[in-house]
């Protein structure tokens, strides 16, 4: 089945998939999150893709939230389950066994936000533009912001987000830790594909271990923690011995 | 000590919190001073956020308690932690105006605030540790938790202060102000907070509190029941209603 909101192209073992519903914003529609529910599943299990890309590039946006005019009439228990098909989404992006590279082009707003926060790693062009503008609506997010946010950027950082409503350009996002890197706009997609192509080069089984390993330590005491790491080394050597490849040279 | 030491100030719908620059109150009478006042700022619904911030310079300077029992010392403590978690749970965006020196229980108060922002001069640190002294209003745990474990230490180990843009860099506070226009920027900070919805303020900020030390799964269940109760709200309405007719909302906090 085609998609309407996005389209996937993969080459070298990066699997792209790029938002582009037809508009100026790329808006986290129920339609536009069950495409992404179905591309994600796609690519998971797709053996020619070792790390996936996920971007509005060379749109004007990332993403952006609901549809407001949709949202506007939402009973309590629509708000209920637009929340939880938007958090299945996220939970789908955490579990899934390949990296996940958000590629900030442009606008990233408010539910927008909430997909770039559900990344590993979040790489931002100079022209990137951040906001999490729920309370100008009325609302908070519902998409795991309130909760991802914090642990990323900090409590007071994050308080600061979602009181101000105000919009935060690349720069400053990079300097509070909320995007990982920055690169200049002529620069920018040829430096996502170089960060994407040299992840998806690593061994597969290592990368879903470290991804895995990494979101553990979120919520996990240090010595269960340390304990997966022992049975994640242990799974990798034998991978190692499997395949006769030298892991010192 | 009389009241007029700490005083409230309404502007529009903002409340400003000046806190005794150099008036030397015990911790405890503080306390009760700033518990005082929270219980008047809980109360009017028409005051929409509160600026904490200092007179003459100085944040927030407080006095001895004269010597005390370890059991007047516990209950001192638990008092303090109990006025510093009202301030948490206003309900409304409290943002701390930072000068001069903060230290001990004016830095305790400002880690309880929304976010903080300082002049540029300002200078941050617990140096009671040289008094045999630590927090004790939360601060060592809101410490950790804002700056991550390594600098806490390193600040409550040394008790040396820390410059401006060092605790800029370690999430400290979120912005810097040259300190002729530090008031009148938290001012309009907290006025363009204003103008947003005070029911989703409000909720926001609780959830941010609530979810931080629960596991992730747990804390987005929280988020999602919050999220849907919006919809039950005028707010939710009117932020729409006016975002799609391009005009400013005017939101009611219900």
């Amino acid at each position: 089945m085609p998609y309407k909101k996005m389209r996937i192209e993969t080459r070298k073992r990066v699997g792209y998939l790029i938002l582009d519903g037809g508009s100026r914003f790329n808006k986290l529609s129920v339609t536009a999150i069950r495409e992404l529910k179905r591309a994600f599943t796609q690519l998971e299990a797709a053996d020619e893709v070792g790390c996936i890309v996920l971007s509005g590039w060379p749109g004007e946006s990332f993403a952006v939230g609901a549809d407001i005019g949709q949202m506007r009439s939402f009973t309590p228990l629509e708000g209920l389950q637009f929340s939880e098909l938007g958090q299945s989404l996220f939970e789908q992006m955490e579990r899934c066994t390949k990296p996940i590279v958000g590629a900030l082009n442009g606008i990233t707003m408010g539910g927008g936000f909430d997909l770039a926060l559900a990344c590993d790693i979040r790489i931002a062009s100079d022209k990137a533009l951040i906001a999490h503008p729920g309370a100008r609506l009325g609302i908070i997010t519902g998409f795991c912001g309130t909760q991802k946010l914090p642990r990323l950027v900090g409590k007071s950082r994050a308080r600061e987000i979602f009181l101000t409503c105000d919009s935060y350009g690349a720069a400053e996002a990079l300097q509070m830790g909320l995007v990982d890197r920055l690169v200049a706009a002529d620069q920018y997609w040829a430096d996502v594909i170089t960060l994407a192509e040299r992840i998806a080069t690593m061994p597969s089984r290592s990368l879903t271990w470290a991804k895995q390993l990494i979101n553990l330590a979120e919520d996990t005491n240090l010595q269960s923690g340390c304990l997966a790491e022992q049975a994640a080394a242990a799974l990798c050597g034998s991978e190692y011995l499997g395949t006769s490849k030298s892991v010192c040279g | 000590m009389s009241e007029k030491a700490c005083r409230i100030e309404l502007q529009g719908s903002i409340a400003w919190l000046r806190l005794p620059g150099s008036a030397q109150l015990s911790r405890r009478s503080f306390l009760e001073m700033v518990r005082r006042q929270l219980d008047c700022l809980a109360a009017h619904d028409d005051v929409r956020g509160v600026l904490v911030c200092g007179q003459g310079g100085t944040f927030c300077t407080v006095g001895s308690d004269g010597p005390l029992t370890p059991p007047e010392a516990a209950r001192l403590a638990g008092f303090g932690q109990s006025v510093l978690f009202s301030l948490e749970a206003l309900g409304k965006p409290v943002v701390a105006a930072l000068s001069g020196e903060i230290t001990g229980l004016g830095l305790e108060l400002a880690l309880a605030c929304s976010f903080a922002v300082a002049e540029s001069s300002a200078r941050f640190g617990f140096p009671e540790i040289s008094q045999g002294r630590l927090p004790a209003f939360g601060g060592t745990q809101r410490l950790a938790r804002l700056v991550g474990r390594s600098v806490a230490k390193q600040m409550l180990f040394s008790g040396e202060l820390i410059p401006a843009d060092e605790a800029l860099r370690v999430r400290l506070v979120n912005r810097l102000f040259a300190p002729a226009v530090l008031e009148q920027e938290a001012l309009a900070l907290l006025q363009r907070i204003c103008t947003r919805s005070p029911l989703a303020l409000r909720v926001g900020a609780e959830m941010v509190e609530a979810g931080y030390d629960i596991d992730l799964k747990t804390a987005c269940l929280l988020e999602r029941d919050a999220f849907a109760l919006c919809f039950a709200s005028r707010d939710q309405k009117e932020g729409m209603d006016s975002f799609l007719d391009k005009r400013e909302p005017q939101f009611s906090g219900d």
